[in-house]
C-alpha cells in the first residue's frame, strides 16, 4: 500500500487528537505535545469508543470512556479504575506506519519502504471534503494514481487524496509558497462544485 | 436575570455560555421540554406567545430569541460585540433550522424531513468551514476577529452538536480548530454532547 | 421467531405520552399502539393484537408468549415517593450496550464529570456480582463510588453506594444511596426498547424521595445524564455488544458487565449482539 495523506500538519497541533480513515479502516490521528505524530486504530480495546474522541495528556493519548492512557507505543499504561495496577503489555492499540513531511502527515496501513511523495516544495493551503471517490476524482485528472496529483491549470496545485468510505474522499492541497491562499482556497470550492456537480 | 431554559437546548446552551463567559449569574428555572411540553402550558405560553425556549426576564424586560438575549447579555461588554455579528446571528438561525433540527429528530423524534435538513446542515457547515478556513489564513481563529464575539457563541452550539442529528464534523479541520479555542475559553462550560477539555485536568 | 428473544416484556411507550395511535419498531418489526378509554392496546404488523402490561408508568408488549411475569420493584411503591417521566431518547447503538453502560460505574469521572465522578477519585473497589439462578437475574451489590452530586438533591460530594439489577434482558434497576434519607435507596431505572439491532429508544423512569426539586428539575437531571452517555454509545465500534470474550477487554471494575454479557449468553439473548469477532 502506498503512502496516504490523512491532515496537514497545521490542523493537527500538538496536543490534538483528529478523527480520519482511510477505506474502511478508522484512525485516530494525534500529536504529541512535543510533536511527534501517530496514527492508531480508531478504536479503544477495552469497550470500543472512538480513541478520536479522547485526549492528550503528557505524551499519551487518553480514551473519552474511562480515561485509559495510551503511552506512544499504544500501549496501555494507566487505567484510573485501577491507579495502583501496571497493566499488562497485551493491551494495545493497533499503530500505522506515520511520518510527517512537507506539512502533510501521511499513513501507510503496511510497511512500506517507498519514499514519501515528492511536493515539488509547495506547501499546504486546506483540506477540504468532496463527495467522489478517489479514484473517480484521479480519472477525472487523467491520472492512475490519487496519491497526489499534480494540476496546472490557472493555478499551481498539488492534490493529495484521501479515500474515505461510501463515495466519499478528503482532498490535501498544496500550492506554491507565494500563491494566494485565499484564491487557491476559491479554486478548490469551484473545483468540488464541478465535480459534485452541484453549485458551491 | 432568570432563563427558562431546557438542558438539551442549545439554543438555551448559547445563552448559559454567554452568562458563564461574563461571570454573569443566571437563576435557572428548568421547563420540561420533553417529554412535559411545558414550554407549551398557559403559563409558558403568557411568558411567550410563541412557544419556544429560551426566554429571558430581566426585571420588566422579556426576550424570547437567542440572539437578542445575547446582545441583552453583552450590552455592557462592547469586547463581545463586533459590526459583523449580524451576519452570524442568522447563520446561526440557519444552523437552528437544520442540525438542530436534525437533532431533535433523532434524539427526541421530532417530525422533519431528516434528509432535507441534514443536506441543508452540511451546506452551512461547509460555508462556515470555509470562513473560518479564511480566517485562519489571516491569523485569525473566531469568527469575526481575534477574539471571540456574540457571532461565535450563537455559531457553537447547533455546530458542535451537528453529530446528534447524524452530521459528522469529522472532514472540517478549520471548524475543529475554533471549537477547541471556544472549548478553551476562560469560564467554559459544557452541557450534553460537548465535553470539556479534559487534557487540562491534573491525574492523580 | 426466537422464543429466547421474543418471549420477554418490552417497554414501548411512556402510558401518559399516548395520545393518538402511533407506529414505532419492536425488534426490527413495525407496531402500533394506542390507548381507548384508558386501556392501552399494541397490535402488529399483521394487525393482531399483541399482550400489554401497564408498569412503572410505562407501557410494555412482548411478540412473544411471554414464560413469566413482567419483573416488579417492590420499593417503588413505598410512600412518599416521587415517580418520576422522563421520557425517551433515540439512540444509534444495540440495546445491549447501552444497558451495559447503564451498569458502569468506572466512566463517570469522564463522561459525567463533576456530577457523578470526578478525578481524581477514578478507582473502583471491588464489589460483588453474581447471578441469581433462582429469579434469574444478574445482582451486583456493596459498589461505591465518590460523586461530587450525586443527585439532583445532594449538596456536595459523597460516597455513594449502588445496587445494580438486570431483570431482563435489556432493563435494568439501580438502587443508590438517597441523600435526603439515609437508609432509604433511590431507584432509577433503564427501560430500553430495541427498535433494531442498532437502534434503540431508551425510556429512563425514577422513583426518588426528593421534596424539594421540581418535576422538571428531576428530568432535567437525569436527561442530562443521559446525553451524556448518548455521545459515549454512539461511537463504540461495533455497534453491537460482543459476547465472545478476546474483541475487548474487562478488567475487575467491569464484573458486572461481564455477569450481564455471559448472562445474555446462557439464556440465548442474541438480538443487538455480536457472537464472532469480526
Ligand atoms: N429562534 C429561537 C429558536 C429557539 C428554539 O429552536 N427553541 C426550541 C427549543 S431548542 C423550541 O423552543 N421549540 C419549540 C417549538 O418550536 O415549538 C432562538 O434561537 O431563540
Ligand atoms: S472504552 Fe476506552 S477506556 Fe473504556
Amino acid at each position: 500500500m502506498d503512502w496516504v495523506a490523512v491532515a496537514l500538519t497545521e490542523d493537527v497541533p500538538p496536543g490534538v487528537v483528529i478523527p480520519s480513515r482511510i477505506e474502511d479502516t478508522d484512525l485516530a490521528i494525534w500529536c504529541t505535545p512535543s510533536g511527534r505524530y501517530h496514527a492508531w486504530s480508531d478504536r479503544c480495546p477495552h469497550r470500543g469508543m472512538r480513541l478520536s474522541h479522547g485526549f492528550v495528556r503528557g505524551e499519551t493519548l487518553a480514551c473519552i470512556y474511562h480515561g485509559w492512557q495510551y503511552n506512544e507505543t499504544g500501549s496501555c499504561d494507566y487505567i484510573p479504575a485501577h491507579p495502583k495496577l501496571t497493566p499488562p503489555d497485551t493491551i494495545c492499540v493497533p499503530t500505522y506506519t506515520c511520518a510527517e513531511e512537507g506539512g502533510v502527515i501521511w499513513v501507510s496501513l503496511t510497511d512500506t519502504d517507498r519514499p514519501l511523495p515528492a511536493l515539488g516544495g509547495r506547501t499546504p493551503v486546506r483540506s477540504l471534503p468532496v463527495n467522489m471517490s478517489a479514484a473517480d476524482l484521479a480519472a477525472h485528472f487523467g491520472a492512475t494514481t490519487f496519491t497526489t496529483i499534480a494540476v496546472v491549470s490557472d493555478v499551481d496545485v498539488l492534490l493529495a487524496v484521501q479515500p474515505c468510505t461510501g463515495g466519499t474522499c478528503m482532498v490535501h492541497a498544496l500550492a506554491a509558497a507565494e500563491a494566494d491562499r485565499s484564491s487557491v482556497s476559491h479554486w478548490l470550492e469551484n473545483l468540488r462544485a464541478t465535480l459534485e456537480g452541484v453549485p458551491a | 436575570m432568570i432563563l427558562y431554559d431546557y438542558v438539551l437546548s442549545a439554543s438555551c446552551y448559547k445563552v448559559r455560555l454567554m452568562a458563564a463567559l461574563l461571570g454573569t449569574p443566571l437563576t435557572l428555572r428548568a421547563v420540561n421540554f420533553h417529554p412535559g411540553r411545558e414550554h407549551k402550558s398557559p403559563e409558558m405560553l403568557a411568558l411567550n406567545p410563541k412557544g419556544t425556549l429560551p426566554i429571558l426576564q430581566d426585571g420588566d424586560t422579556v426576550l424570547t430569541d437567542s440572539a437578542d438575549i445575547l446582545r441583552h447579555l453583552t450590552a455592557d461588554h462592547p469586547e463581545w460585540q463586533s459590526s459583523d455579528d449580524d451576519r452570524w446571528l442568522d447563520f446561526a438561525s440557519d444552523l437552528n433550522d437544520s442540525l438542530g433540527l436534525a437533532r431533535l429528530h433523532d434524539v427526541i423524534g421530532y417530525a422533519a424531513d431528516i434528509d432535507t435538513a441534514r443536506a441543508a446542515g452540511v451546506t452551512a457547515l461547509r460555508k462556515l468551514e470555509a470562513h473560518l478556513t479564511e480566517q485562519r489564513f489571516e491569523g485569525l481563529i473566531f469568527l469575526t476577529g481575534k477574539t471571540p464575539t456574540i457571532a461565535d457563541i450563537a455559531c457553537f452550539p447547533n455546530t458542535a452538536l451537528a453529530p446528534d442529528g447524524g452530521v459528522s464534523l469529522d472532514p472540517y479541520p478549520s471548524i475543529r480548530l475554533w471549537m477547541r479555542a471556544i472549548r478553551s475559553l476562560p469560564g467554559f462550560i459544557e452541557m450534553p454532547g460537548i465535553h470539556r477539555l479534559h487534557e487540562l485536568a491534573h491525574p492523580a | 421467531m426466537n422464543a429466547a428473544i421474543d418471549n420477554h416484556w418490552y417497554p414501548v411507550a411512556m402510558i401518559t405520552g399516548i395520545d393518538a395511535p402511533r407506529e414505532t419498531l419492536l425488534l426490527g418489526k413495525k407496531i402500533t399502539l394506542g390507548r381507548e378509554d384508558g386501556t392501552c392496546w399494541v397490535l402488529d404488523a399483521s394487525g393482531a393484537e399483541l399482550p400489554t402490561v401497564e408498569r412503572f408508568g410505562h407501557l410494555w408488549t412482548s411478540p412473544g408468549q411471554p414464560n413469566r411475569d413482567l419483573f416488579t420493584i417492590p420499593e417503588a411503591d413505598n410512600p412518599g415517593r416521587r415517580l418520576v417521566d422522563v421520557g425517551s431518547v433515540k439512540v444509534k447503538c444495540s440495546p445491549l450496550r447501552a444497558v451495559e453502560n447503564f451498569l458502569d460505574i468506572a466512566h463517570f469521572p469522564f463522561v459525567h464529570t463533576d456530577i457523578l465522578g470526578a478525578e481524581p477519585h477514578t478507582e473502583v473497589d471491588r464489589y460483588d456480582v453474581k447471578i441469581r439462578e433462582e429469579v434469574d437475574e444478574v445482582w451486583a451489590t456493596k459498589v461505591k463510588f465518590y460523586q461530587p452530586q450525586a443527585a439532583k438533591s445532594a449538596a456536595g460530594g459523597i460516597t455513594t453506594e449502588y445496587m445494580y439489577r438486570v431483570p431482563a434482558p435489556t432493563c435494568s434497576v439501580l438502587y443508590k444511596t438517597c441523600p435526603p434519607r439515609p437508609g432509604e435507596w433511590d431507584i432509577i431505572t433503564l427501560f430500553v426498547q430495541p427498535l433494531t439491532d442498532e437502534w434503540c429508544e431508551v425510556w429512563p423512569w425514577m422513583a426518588l424521595y426528593d421534596d424539594d426539586s421540581t418535576m422538571s428539575e428531576m428530568v432535567s437531571f437525569q436527561q442530562l445524564i443521559f446525553m451524556q452517555d448518548r455521545s459515549i454509545l454512539e461511537n463504540q465500534i461495533p455497534r453491537k455488544l460482543p459476547l465472545d470474550p478476546g474483541m475487548e477487554v474487562p478488567t475487575q471494575a467491569d464484573m458486572t458487565s461481564v455477569a450481564y454479557r455471559r448472562w445474555l449468553k446462557k439464556i440465548g439473548y442474541t438480538y443487538g449482539a455480536q457472537l464472532v469477532a469480526a
